[in-house]
């Protein structure tokens, strides 16, 4: 009996020391864990959640496929920017988490996660000065001016919301046709006044009325972001001054396609005046529409426009990290902004009142219980450490809610122990010895334990289920997993620990003072 | 021996006039406010560098056309003030009009949740606590199933806990009336846990009712649960010392942005051990013997009980 309790008591010793192996230093690597994870409000950082936009009659299976997508395109983008931990995750199949710990520039966060980075090419029909033609002109001028009487096309213009508005036909004689999407004829005089009022409108997007149909290869296919191989920030310096722009090189199909139409658009107007220039769209806005001046470029090309080194950074890391699958609700459904100096302050001070707690909980321990209450201290310690390893290493996200789990759990802690004492109390009351006493009092406060505890266990995966359903998780999800580990861990050390520690008083001589193992003897005397 | 059972119409009578003053508080100053977790809206949490007042800043808001913001000092010239929902360019103009007025600021926290996410929010908490009192029922109910009435045992659990919830939002309705404190999503955790606290203790004690019946130490069922109170009151009133001790900790160190939760728990500590020793076993003694009817009689004979004796 004796022997088997040092044996229990040797691997006691042993998870102990590995625990404090592996909590100490803090802030170090154990077991491919770095430190403590700390959450949003201990840090600082920016928490987002977004609703997907799917088309409609998008498949579930479509869906999940193309969240995937969307996660790795966001994970692409934020690796970039140098982000330690984030967390980009799907809540109920149709949203995005994102957190960002120590970021806490929203607007930047907000853009990184929202843009689409949709990148498309478009033929721009341009003017003998080499300006943009607009569906304005076409209302005004007579239009043959703009059109090369060789080529049979036709425009599309789009209003404020890029839907389009009129399709523009010129056939074989040269006569123009206004059309709509079904291929109905439209008025004019209504165009006109639509245009008027798009044109009037504050923040009109670059590409809305401008003239425009896709650029595609010989075959048809668009040429878009993503046949991109890569793209590089660059800066040139030129006649006037430094032009920062992005560097990009098609993949071998988008090479054909581009070489297919620069050679076409290089020889679109006469007497080598380019009618129409290739229009760069990021999201649906114009970003420039420069012209093409070889009829080949070997699949490499840049991106011009006015950008600042900045911009040619941000767009060259949305290109590379490709587009999002489909566009994002705009507000976030939530958003969170902690800034870090709030953080420091409560982790020591959440610290200290664990200490104190700790500290009160043992002082009342041991002047009520004596001995058993010094054993209960140990078993706190050995619990407090257990704990800690533990978040470590699964590892727990700690968030302010969590440490209060974490020091709720250290009052309950001893809740066990003192089940058992007071069991003790009453078997010594019935003349039982030391060992005796410690036997029926662990058997007897079992089942009291048991029964007790799982009431908190339910209450805890009900905390669980409701933190993984909402939208703002992590202080419930923090407080439900750290309560739960703690009352866990309480039961062990209660009953593993405190146990074999008083065993080893069974047969020595302080067994025979009862009354330092419990309050109730001194009282009868 | 003391006799608890014998004073369990003052227990009811007590809990019946904390939870009447409760709903009184709630009915008369208005309904509780919820979150933003729960209504929607925006937060934000900015640090003013000069002196300035919580009145000097409701003042400026409602110049700027926020009638309805909400502010809250938490110290110095931090403040949390809540808004409707604010999208960015209404956060920049609205700060930077509160700059050029009070001075420099620094948005610590910002927070917004839309309409949608809110009504989700709200519907799974009303939720979550519907299955915990479920479960609490069926699992009470499961533990003591070799008894001769388990559904007692979990529905006096359950009404135990009920007790405790409409106690705690009662009180916090009176400071919510003082201080303008929201029901948030740390309030809902904290009644869940301290539903969790209550049950907990609740189970000691019909676990010992339950072990002194089966040795049968006497055929009357109030004696046995008047000694199974006496036995476990050592442990209840200790566990919840040792408890308090550490969510007081809590509440004085780490503070503002835990405090609901932290009073919640602290409130849900008190109650809860009350409920386990003076509500939840006297209605298993009041069901067990079928008196029912003799709740509101005894009233009567209980003040002549305690004078005679």
């Amino acid at each position: 009996m004796a022997r088997k309790n040092l044996m229990v008591l040797a691997v006691v010793i042993a998870l102990f020391a590995t625990a404090l192996w592996i909590i100490l230093p803090i802030q170090g690597e154990r077991l491919g864990r770095q430190g403590m994870r700390l959450g949003l409000d201990l840090v600082g950082g920016v928490h987002l959640v977004y609703q997907a936009q799917f088309p409609e009659g998008a498949t579930s299976d479509e869906k999940a496929r193309d969240m995937d997508r969307a996660l790795e395109t966001i994970q692409n983008r934020i690796d970039k920017y140098g982000v330690v931990e984030p967390i980009i995750q799907k809540q109920e199949n149709e949203r995005i988490m994102v957190q960002l710990p120590g970021f806490t520039d929203m607007e930047a966060a907000k853009s990184l996660v929202e843009q689409t980075g949709f990148l498309e090419f478009r033929e721009v029909e341009v003017n003998s000065e080499g300006n943009a033609v607009y569906l304005s002109e076409y209302l005004e001028d007579s239009p043959d001016g703009f059109f090369n009487n060789n080529i049979a096309g036709n425009r599309l213009f789009t209003d404020e919301g890029l839907n389009p508005l009129v399709f523009i036909e010129k056939d074989g004689a040269g006569n123009l046709t206004y059309t709509d999407e079904a291929g109905e004829s439209v008025d004019i005089e209504e165009i006109r006044n639509e245009v008027d009022r798009i044109s009037k409108l504050p923040d009109l997007s670059a590409a809305a009325l401008l003239s425009w149909v896709p650029a595609r290869g010989d075959d048809g296919t668009p040429l878009t972001g993503n046949l991109l191989m890569t793209a590089v920030p660059d800066i040139q310096s030129t006649a006037t001054g430094i032009e920062a722009e992005v560097a990009i090189e098609w993949d071998e199909t988008g090479s054909i396609i581009f070489d297919q139409i620069a050679e076409r658009l290089y020889n679109s107007g006469p007497y080598g005046i380019p009618q129409r220039a290739l229009g760069i769209f990021l999201d649906n806005s114009l970003l420039s529409y420069p012209q093409i001046l070889e009829s080949s470029y070997n699949g490499k090309a840049s991106i011009t426009g006015n950008f600042s080194v900045d911009e040619v950074e941000r767009l060259s890391n949305l290109l590379e990290s490709g587009a999002l699958p489909m566009p994002l609700e705009k507000p976030p459904l939530y958003e969170e902004k902690i800034s870090a100096t709030l953080g420091a302050n409560f982790i020591d001070m959440s610290l200290l009142a664990g200490l104190i707690g700790i500290i009160l909980v043992m002082i009342f321990m041991i002047a009520y219980y004596r001995i058993p209450g010094i054993l209960a201290s140990i078993a706190l310690i050995f619990y407090g450490t257990l704990v800690m390893a533990l978040f470590k290493l699964i590892p727990v996200t700690l968030t302010l809610a969590g440490i209060g789990g974490f020091v709720l759990s250290i009052g309950m802690a001893v809740d066990a122990n003192v089940l058992i004492f007071e069991r003790m109390k009453e078997e010594f009351r019935a003349g039982r010895t030391l060992g005796a006493a410690i036997e029926t009092g662990f058997n007897r406060a079992w089942t009291a334990i048991r029964d007790s505890n799982v009431t908190t266990f339910i209450i805890c995966a009900i905390l669980f289920w409701l933190g993984s359903s909402i939208v703002a998780s992590a202080p419930v999800m923090g407080f439900a997993l750290t309560l739960f580990i703690g009352v866990a861990v309480s039961m062990f050390t209660a009953l593993a620990v405190t146990r074999v520690l008083l065993r080893l008083f069974v047969g020595t001589r302080l067994a025979q003072r009862i009354s330092w193992f419990t309050a109730y003897s001194r009282k009868e005397q | 021996m003391f006799d608890i059972t014998g004073k369990k119409s003052w227990f009811f009578l007590i809990s019946a006039v904390v939870i009447l003053i409760g709903i009184i508080s709630l009915a008369s100053f208005g309904r509780l406010q919820g979150g933003i977790e729960f209504s929607s809206g925006s937060m934000m949490s900015v640090d003013f560098e000069q002196d300035v007042s919580s009145s000097e800043l409701k003042a400026e808001l409602a110049n700027l056309g926020y009638n309805n913001a909400i502010v809250q000092s938490v110290e110095g010239g931090n403040f949390y003030i809540r808004t409707d929902k604010l999208s960015d360019e209404k956060k920049a103009a609205l700060e930077a009009a509160l700059e050029a007025k009070l001075g420099n600021l620094e948005e610590t926290e910002f927070h917004s949740v839309s309409p949608m996410v809110a009504t989700e929010t709200a519907n799974n908490a009303i939720i979550a606590i519907a299955i915990a009192a479920i479960g609490i029922l069926l699992y009470v109910t499961w533990a003591f199933h070799r008894m001769p009435k388990p559904f007692a045992y979990g529905t006096c659990a359950v009404i135990a806990l009920v007790h405790d919830a409409l106690v705690v939002l009662g009180i916090f309705s009176i400071f919510s009336a003082l201080w303008d404190w929201e029901i948030n999503l740390m309030f809902i955790t904290g009644i869940l846990a301290v539903i969790g606290y209550s049950v907990n203790n609740t189970v000691v004690i019909f676990d010992r009712i339950r072990e002194n019946q089966t040795r049968g130490i006497n055929p009357d069922f109030e004696v046995v649960v008047n000694s199974s109170l006496v036995e476990t009151i050592g442990r209840s009133l200790n566990t919840s010392v040792t408890t308090f001790f550490v969510v007081i900790a809590l509440l004085l160190f780490v503070g503002a942005s835990i405090m609901n939760f932290a009073v919640v728990l602290l409130i849900g500590i008190v109650v809860g051990t009350y409920s386990s020793i003076c509500i939840a076993p006297q209605l298993l003694l009041v069901w067990e013997k079928g008196e029912w009817g003799k709740i509101l009689p005894s009233l009567r004979s209980a003040p002549a009980k305690t004078k005679g004796g």
